[in-house]
């Protein structure tokens, strides 16, 4: 028997074989995938340069597809970002893992290097062709417009038919996608659900896209400054595992321990240092250089930390929409009848720092009563469409009671109702469940933040759906009034054999003190929209401080 | 014709509603608002007396103001007393279901008053239920009959004569019947009872079928006795029938049914002392000699009876231990120092979450298919009963 030849595969061929890991499981998914990818590097690229992002997208059939049952879909994403330069192109759409964010502690969009490559993969798998670019930066003249490929053997990218082009644009990227798929624009994994996710929590966004044979949809942006992306945090000592930890020392071979303890982490100082002295970690190694440790120094200092208590990471690192923007950004969707908006103050989660926000609304002219409502999962802006029921944030949506709040609910269910449930978790360091970042890992912690922060905006919620309830009283009892009352007096009538005289009397009574009830009513509704409209003042000016 | 009587009523009742009906309008011409009132049926104004030994209503009333919110609850019951008293001047009767459809075909018959309609028998069968309660009258009374179900009767000693609405008499002689029961429904009490020879007991049975069986075995030809089945939660019929052998025969009444807190609250108490949701019917369909005859629990140490223990699982025998609890703090019959037994027996039963069945009797002899039978006369000679 011939032993088996041992081979290494390169971080392309992984995911070339494995694309169902990153998004691509699906003709459908690879769609909604492409699109996502494209716009969360032209989001966080026009974030990093400061400027405010303008997206064109259009995405139509033009033929039919290589494989069963699907069509060839051309997808092109404009941005007004700050553009690449052509040597930057195969890296960045042709290199797995090559980014500019991996591992930074930061609050951006994409994290690893993965999903841009993974796309160009999948359009020259299904099409023969990967990706055009057209880019120009403020520097250039001319626009460069070149087809990247995946080396697919090597994990490098290939610019293919380079060329110049004039491009009325001072500075941007357009990238042209033709691939197997197939479109779905509504439901939880729809296109339509995809931007409208977007445009909710990127109020800064302005965005116009076709899609389609349907005709340009335009939404122009609520926010005119550009969010200040935080700076990133150095990482918590507690969140690393052994191996993590030596190779993050590493990155400071030459400076002493003490030094490399106190810069490369947060919440470390001298004194935290005399804590891990206490905790078992030998004196002598303080001194020595990160690159001298054996592997049991390593291990002794790694263990005094984790046995030692440190302050929770900073806060600071996490990036916010505000309740303002949420606001005004939610009345893009459509025309909201009321709602409810909270963004939590920033927390500590697992070690981690998170900050939940939740958006409740209702809107005229969307939704059933008899369906649940529409929850839109967002991760760092990004929303999440798929495996709904493994995410952190349904299992946070199923255990609040939504009925104290007068939203009809399945037990342990997501609630019913023409509402739009938008909860967004921004942090530096989420949690997925796979690398296609499609679910957010429950965490004890993590489920509880959440649902502190939809109760709250349940409890605002209730107050308009109270006034309503009271407001269909009212009305129900003025019907009754109307209705019942001729009726009782003609039946008194019969029976008391009363003349008609007498039951005409009756009915003026009747009217007078029925009268009185409506006015208390009224009042009483009157007082309950004054106070509404109290807390909402107080609202607003809150959001806008 | 003249119906049968379940009492002899003096109430004039249409002379009191026209006159409450007076009173409401005129209140109205007063612009007042017009105020209906009924006992309020509950336990919280049930009053036990072991001399009178049933339950008997207290002073609570449930008062209806005519507001916003009452006004469709108002206009209703004086809808429904319309047709009720249509119906006593014709002398035609009706069953609540037969009464929420003439509602309905009467609303629908008159557009002005689309807005009474019923959209289902839950919301008339209250509306009557307050009429009766308000006018302090039995639904019999208002020619509204349920359909009871009877109990099952078997002797051979007894002989029942039904006086008919047009004067005719009927009589029944329960002997002629062999092995199929008289089942007396509406308005036992307007029946007259005549024993052919001495009746020593009558014993009531929780199980229809037990008692049937005991029939067919022969138990009323061995012993003078009645016996009837009362198929779990005693009916109006069984309850006005226990109460018309009480009465008119003058004999002993035993009641034997399972060892649980359901029989005791649920079975046992309403056919004894009535219950807090009929206080105005009691006088009439309770039968307070009625002694509880078994399953006691010296029964289940004396016959080694089997015992089920109470699934944790199972609802409707949690609730009746939670209830069994609730009736030893509030209930004024087993409150009671009189029923102190029986309310031993309930705290026996909430401490040791076991029932016993009334047919696991038949367990004690296996052999002998006569056992359930010799058990019961054992006991009543020996007078192990509460």
């Amino acid at each position: 028997m011939t032993k088996p030849k041992i081979t290494t595969s390169s971080t392309a061929e992984y995911f070339a074989k494995n694309l169902q890991q990153v998004g691509f499981s699906s003709p459908t998914k690879a769609v909604l995938t492409t699109l996502k990818e494209a716009v969360d590097n032209a989001l966080d690229a026009c974030e990093v340069a400061g400027i405010l992002p303008e997206l064109n997208i259009t995405i139509k059939k033009v033929g039919k597809g290589s494989g069963r049952n699907t069509d060839l879909v051309e997808l092109i994403i404009e941005d007004n970002g700050p553009g690449l330069e052509l040597e930057e192109l195969p890296k960045v759409f042709g290199e797995y893992l090559a980014s500019s964010k991996f591992g930074r502690g930061q609050c951006s969009r994409g994290q690893q290097g993965i999903g841009i490559s993974a796309s160009v993969t999948w359009a020259q798998l299904t099409n023969a062709k990967g990706v055009t670019v057209t880019s120009k930066t403020k520097r250039m003249r001319k626009a460069v417009k070149a087809l990247i490929n995946v080396n697919i053997k090597g994990n490098k990218g290939i610019i293919k038919k380079k060329s110049t082009i004039d491009w009325n644009k001072p500075h941007g990227v357009k990238v042209e996608f033709r691939i197997d798929g197939r479109v779905q624009l509504n439901g939880d994994g729809g296109l339509l659900t995809y931007l409208e996710g977007t445009t909710l929590v990127n109020p800064h966004l302005d965005i116009n896209y076709k899609l389609l044979e349907n005709d340009w949809v335009k939404i122009e942006r609520v926010r005119s400054d550009i969010p200040k992306i935080p700076p990133a945090t150095l990482p918590h000592p507690h969140t690393m595992k052994l191996g993590e930890f030596i190779g993050h020392a590493h990155l400071y071979d030459n400076t002493p321990l003490s030094s490399f303890l106190k810069k490369g982490f947060s919440r470390v100082t001298d004194q935290t240092i005399k804590a891990f002295v206490s905790a078992g970690l030998p004196k002598n190694v303080l001194k020595k250089r990160v690159i001298q440790l054996s592997q049991d120094q390593y291990k002794a200092c790694f263990q005094a930390i984790q046995s030692t208590d440190l302050m929770n990471p900073s806060t600071q690192s996490v990036l916010t929409i505000g309740e303002a923007n949420l606001a005004k950004s939610i009345a893009r969707l459509g025309e909201v009848d009321f709602m409810s908006v909270v963004t939590r103050k920033p927390r500590i989660c697992d070690f981690k720092p998170v900050v939940v926000e939740v958006a409740l609304a209702r809107f005229i002219n969307r939704g059933d009563a008899d369906e649940p409502v529409q929850l839109l999962r967002f991760a760092n802006r990004v929303p999440l469409q798929f495996d709904k029921g493994g995410c952190a944030i349904t299992q946070a949506l199923e255990t609040v009671n939504w009925r104290s709040y007068g939203v009809t609910q399945p037990k342990r269910s997501i609630p019913l109702g023409p509402y739009v449930f938008a909860i967004s978790i921004t942090s530096p360091f989420i949690k997925f469940k796979n690398a296609s970042k499609e679910t957010i890992d429950s965490s004890e912690e993590l489920i509880e933040e959440i649902r502190r922060a939809l109760m709250q905006a349940g409890q605002k919620l209730s107050r308009h759906i109270r006034r309503e309830h009271k407001e269909s009283q009212l009305e129900k009892k003025i019907a009754h009034i109307e209705k019942f009352g001729p009726i009782l007096i003609d039946i008194l009538g019969r029976i008391a054999k009363a003349p008609k005289s007498r039951t005409k009397k009756a009915e003026e009574g009747l009217a007078k003190l029925l009268g009185r009830d409506t006015r208390d009513a009224k009042k009483e509704l009157e007082e309950a929209k004054t106070k509404l409209d109290v807390l909402k003042t107080k609202e607003a000016a809150r959001r806008n401080s | 014709m003249t119906l049968l009587k379940i009492r002899k009523q003096t109430k004039n009742i249409p002379k009191i509603a026209k006159s409450l009906c007076d009173d409401m309008l005129q209140t109205l011409e007063q612009a007042k608002r017009p105020e209906l009132q009924a006992i309020k049926c509950s336990l919280d104004n049930s009053i036990y007396s072991p001399s009178i030994g049933y339950l008997t209503p207290g002073k609570k009333k449930i008062r209806t103001e005519l507001n916003v919110s009452s006004v469709q609850k108002l206009s209703r019951v004086v809808f429904f007393l319309e047709l009720l008293l249509n119906n006593i001047d014709i002398g035609a009767v009706n069953t609540k279901r037969e009464l929420y459809y003439r509602a309905k075909g009467l609303v629908r018959d008159n557009l002005k008053y689309g807005a009474i309609d019923f959209e289902d028998q839950n919301e008339s069968d209250p509306i009557i239920e307050f009429i009766c309660d308000m006018l302090e009258v039995y639904r019999e009374e208002l020619n509204c009959y349920a359909n009871d179900r009877g109990g099952q009767t078997y002797s051979q000693a007894l002989i029942v004569t039904e006086i008919l609405p047009d004067g005719e008499k009927a009589t029944i002689d329960l002997s002629s019947l062999g092995t199929t029961p008289f089942q007396p429904k509406n308005k036992p009490q307007s029946l007259k009872l005549k024993a052919k020879k001495k009746i020593d007991f009558c014993l009531i049975l929780e199980s229809e079928g037990t008692a049937n069986t005991l029939a067919s075995m022969g138990m009323t030809k061995r012993h003078n006795c009645i016996l009837m089945g009362a198929a779990g939660v005693p009916s109006n019929a069984v309850r006005g029938w226990t109460k018309t052998i009480q009465e008119q025969l003058k004999v002993p009444i035993y009641f034997c049914g399972d060892l649980d807190a359901y029989t005791l609250q649920n079975i046992y108490r309403t056919l004894k002392a009535g219950s807090a949701a009929s206080l105005i019917r009691n006088s009439d369909f309770s039968a307070p000699k009625v002694r509880f005859l078994g399953v006691l629990p010296e029964d289940v140490k004396k016959y080694d009876l089997d015992c089920y223990n109470v699934k944790k699982m199972d609802k409707g025998e949690l609730r009746a231990l939670k209830k069994a609890k609730d009736a030893l703090a509030n209930d004024p019959f087993f409150r009671d120092r009189r029923n102190k037994k029986l309310s031993d027996i309930l705290r026996w039963l909430v401490k040791n979450k076991i029932r016993c069945e009334q047919q696991a009797f038949f367990s004690v002899d296996a052999k002998d298919p006569l056992c359930f039978e010799k058990i019961m006369i054992e006991k009543i000679k020996k007078k192990t009963f509460i």
